[in-house]
């Protein structure tokens, strides 16, 4: 039998005839009775390890925001021109507190081990 | 049938969400199932997809706007998170993997239940392109119509007849010297 000698209909039901259509592919026993109580279980703790992460994130930024708010109140009161350390220590603590969002979104999107 | 309009109202409605998803994995786990598992062929890969499938699908929930079926567009995601799975597979294996790994991978699993002839058939559709075997796995298997397949894949129905043309082809082609 040469291909070239058939069309694609011809040829598929040749192959219907030698092969048929049933893929002889077995699952383990109650796999798919079992599935759901997985999947659900795997998203229960994704949302918990998301609302950790954000609850930390909020912790930080309120310190951040307490430690920048903190200093200003400070050299308001004490009448000082901002010193550099001042500065850098508002930026610092702002930085901590920075919310990254790249790296929390390669957290939640990130395949799961 | 489930109905389709109601559990996307459920899905929307966040007090309902869960209860509406573990009933969406329960309606579509199998035939999303057998879908994967004619692409990735081994059990353990089917079951990693389609776990995957279902995590993104809730985490994507939100964008589901209703636009096309709830089925379409948790086969879409199937489709892939199978193909990207197997690209991932691929940069892992040798360069000079032969012909016959699909049938390899097939004898190695212990839920495969064919005979030889099964085992061939399966090593000939292992021949092809990732994305040719999906369209023959799709007509060949599923008796999808072009006009559905168009619309899960985004392709023209052209090109998917081309697709399978080519893919039957080489399959019998596969088979030719032995006859």
């Amino acid at each position: 039998m040469k291909t070239y000698n058939y069309n694609t209909d011809e040829l598929e039901a040749k192959l219907l005839s030698r092969f048929g259509a049933e893929t002889p592919f077995a699952v383990p026993e109650g796999y798919f009775e079992g599935l759901p109580e997985r999947v659900m279980s795997r998203i229960a703790e994704r949302k918990r390890r998301r609302s950790i992460v954000w609850r930390w994130a909020a912790a930080a930024a309120l310190v951040g925001c307490v430690a920048a708010g903190g200093m200003l109140f400070e050299n308001r009161y004490n009448k000082h021109v901002a010193e550099a350390e001042d500065i850098q220590y508002i930026e610092d603590a702002l930085e901590y507190s920075m919310i990254d969002n790249m790296s929390i979104a390669s957290y939640l999107t990130e395949a799961e081990p | 049938m489930i109905d389709e309009k109601a559990l996307y109202r459920q899905l929307s409605d966040p007090s309902t969400r869960e209860a509406a998803f573990t009933r969406l994995v329960r309606e579509y786990q199998e035939p999303l199932y057998w879908q994967i598992r004619r692409m990735v062929l081994v059990h353990d890969d089917a079951d990693d997809v389609l776990q995957n499938t279902f995590i993104k699908a809730w985490s994507a929930i939100d964008s589901f706007r209703g636009e096309s079926r709830l089925q379409t567009w948790l086969f879409r995601i199937a489709i892939n998170e199978s193909l990207n799975h197997l690209s991932k597979k691929k940069q892992v294996v040798s360069l000079d993997q032969t012909e016959g790994s699909a049938a390899d991978m097939l004898v190695g699993d212990s839920y495969f239940d064919g005979d030889e002839v099964q085992q061939q058939f399966q090593s000939a559709i292992g021949t092809l392109p990732d994305k040719q075997r999906l369209v023959f796995n799709l007509k060949y298997f599923d008796e999808m119509k072009y006009e559905d397949m168009s619309e899960l894949l985004g392709t023209s129905i052209g090109a998917l007849k081309a697709s399978y043309h080519h893919a039957v082809r080489k399959i019998s082609a596969f088979f030719e010297d032995n006859d």
